[in-house]
């Protein structure tokens, strides 16, 4: 059911590069929303459609900052890899490399945080921080713009 | 017969001295050629095309001082250590513009950083041809700047000499190293070109070189991290910006999952579906316009504003179009979804406007939006008074 919300947002928006263009997330966000709330009218529990509601979030920060950064490739196949945990096929994954230098406990922790951290370089790691960062704070700010109008009236 | 090692600059090749100086020595005929019908100016652009000193950028006499350092060595050698003017010099030249010859490491810096080659003025043209021509190197900080106040020991004379030497070694891997950056270039393509330049008592060899472009590039983005983080710039050191930068991402992250946890709160009472193609409608127009050239129509302020705008005012009329649907729909649904959502709307229960939201929208929704449209306008007073 997730999926389809991908696949949906995807295709009907295009393909939109920059991330500057909030109402493209905005429009993504509250179509996924849409979505898990018909998913059975949001399952059992709140928490577990806050978890959905989370999954949502990241997926159309991800798909809206585009194919072109690392961070948004793995969040996205993160996000993916949940339902159907075995092995489906053995591809031959070499994108782990690992850069030596783990001595420096702010660099790991920095490739914890940011998705897809642990195989880049350190001058990537920074470039995609900021993107992250950026991101992050746009979707931050469309979440609270929402619930506030939602709990305002 | 080692002056250059006596400057201090480490080379570790000794016995290639010969060619370079008589090298030097053809350049020095040739540059006399062209200074003498030319004045002593301190602060001549070089006029000549294809001439060393146009290799240089330097202005012509500033050059001849190298060279007649490079050719003179050995009689130099002993008045290195001295540090006063060099007063024996057969030519007599203004020394306060060789003086001011290989720029403070901090004009060299900020060149180095806002992708400058050299001052503005005069150089500037000269620096241009200095881009072009690929006997140019990385390694003399050939920086005209004639007029500079600086004032200048003559160790850092004889260094520059060496560094001329060494140029003729190292033209190849400059160039190597001029295109790496060119690269570097096309590489990020928010991030500026970052030019090396070795500065004075650096190393000047390929691995340091490299290192000091890493450098540059890690430092370029780490200012990027710190506009982008609130509260950053004013932080110095690394070890800080980077904690400062990690605690940022984990409260944002901590926010979207406790943003997330309110929505999920909130959810069952919003129509998202309608309030959706509202917002497409709306930005139908914004996305073309937005396509070619990627201009921001106002990212920051206009959308909260659309959402928040979109949000009122398609509750507001769901409000009231919802009652005129016939009033017995309504409990049955509301009773159902209330017995799912639990003890988290019974603080919500005495008030009356909740209980209208809970309407399933699934049904009608689609049949909402031509209403909504149509009533959006009368609805806005309602919307304002609330």
């Amino acid at each position: 059911m997730y999926r389809r919300s991908f696949k949906d947002t995807r295709s009907s928006l295009g393909s939109p590069n920059p991330n500057f263009s909030k109402p493209m997330v905005a429009l993504r966000f509250l179509r996924a929303l849409s979505l898990v709330r018909r998913s059975g009218l949001g399952a059992c529990s709140p928490s577990y459609r806050a978890r959905g509601i989370r999954r949502a979030a990241y997926a159309c920060m991800a798909a809206s900052a585009g194919p072109r950064r690392a961070w948004s490739r793995a969040l996205l196949r993160k996000i993916r890899r949940r339902p159907g945990r075995g092995l489906r096929r053995p591809r031959a994954v070499i994108w782990r490399h690992r850069p030596v230098g783990g001595g420096d406990r702010l660099e790991v922790a920095l490739r914890r945080l940011v998705p897809g951290g642990g195989c880049m370089e350190y001058c990537r790691l920074l470039e995609e921080a900021a993107d992250y960062v950026k991101c992050l704070a746009m979707q931050v700010r469309l979440m609270q713009t929402i619930v506030d109008s939602a709990s305002h009236v | 017969m080692e002056p250059p090692r006596s400057s201090g600059v480490g080379i570790d090749n000794s016995g290639e001295y010969s060619p370079e100086i008589a090298e030097t020595l053809r350049f020095e005929e040739e540059i006399q050629s062209l200074i003498h019908p030319s004045s002593f100016d301190g602060s001549a652009a070089p006029t000549g095309g294809g001439s060393f000193t146009a290799l240089l950028g330097l202005p012509a006499n500033q050059a001849v001082e190298l060279l007649h350092d490079s050719g003179a060595r050995e009689p130099l050698a002993s008045r290195i250590r001295v540090g006063g003017h060099p007063v024996h010099r057969p030519f007599h030249l203004p020394l306060d513009c060789s003086s001011a010859f290989p720029s403070n490491a901090t004009l060299v810096d900020r060149a180095a950083r806002f992708s400058v080659f050299a001052a503005e003025g005069s150089p500037a043209s000269s620096s241009g041809r200095l881009k072009a021509e690929p006997q140019d190197s990385d390694s003399p900080p050939l920086d005209p700047i004639p007029t500079g106040p600086a004032k200048r020991k003559d160790t850092g004379r004889s260094k520059c000499d060496v560094r001329l030497s060494l140029s003729f070694k190292s033209q190849a891997k400059a160039t190597a190293k001029k295109s790496k950056n060119a690269e570097e270039n096309t590489d990020g393509d928010k991030l500026p070109y970052v030019h090396v330049r070795a500065r004075r008592g650096q190393a000047t060899d390929n691995h340091s070189l490299a290192e000091r472009a890493r450098r540059e590039k890690i430092n370029v983005r780490m200012k990027l991290l710190q506009e982008l983080v609130p509260g950053c710039s004013k932080i110095t050191g690394t070890a800080l910006v980077l904690d400062e930068i990690i605690n940022h991402v984990q409260t944002l992250q901590r926010q979207v999952e406790f943003l997330s946890m309110r929505l999920a709160a909130v959810n069952p009472r919003i129509d998202f579906s309608s309030l959706d193609s509202y917002l497409s409608a709306e930005c139908g127009p914004v996305t073309v316009r937005n396509g070619p050239g990627g201009v921001v129509v106002d990212p920051s302020l206009w959308p909260t504003d659309a959402t928040a705008e979109a949000t009122r005012r398609l509750l507001v009329p769901q409000f009231w179009h919802i009652d005129l649907v016939p009033p017995q729909l309504q409990p049955q649904q509301s009773l159902t979804t209330w017995e799912r959502d639990g003890a988290a709307h019974s603080q919500l229960l005495p008030n009356p406007t909740t209980s209208l939201f809970l309407y399933d929208p699934a049904n009608s929704g689609n049949a909402n939006v031509p209403h909504l449209t149509a009533k959006l306008k009368t609805a806005e007073d309602r919307a304002l008074n609330l």
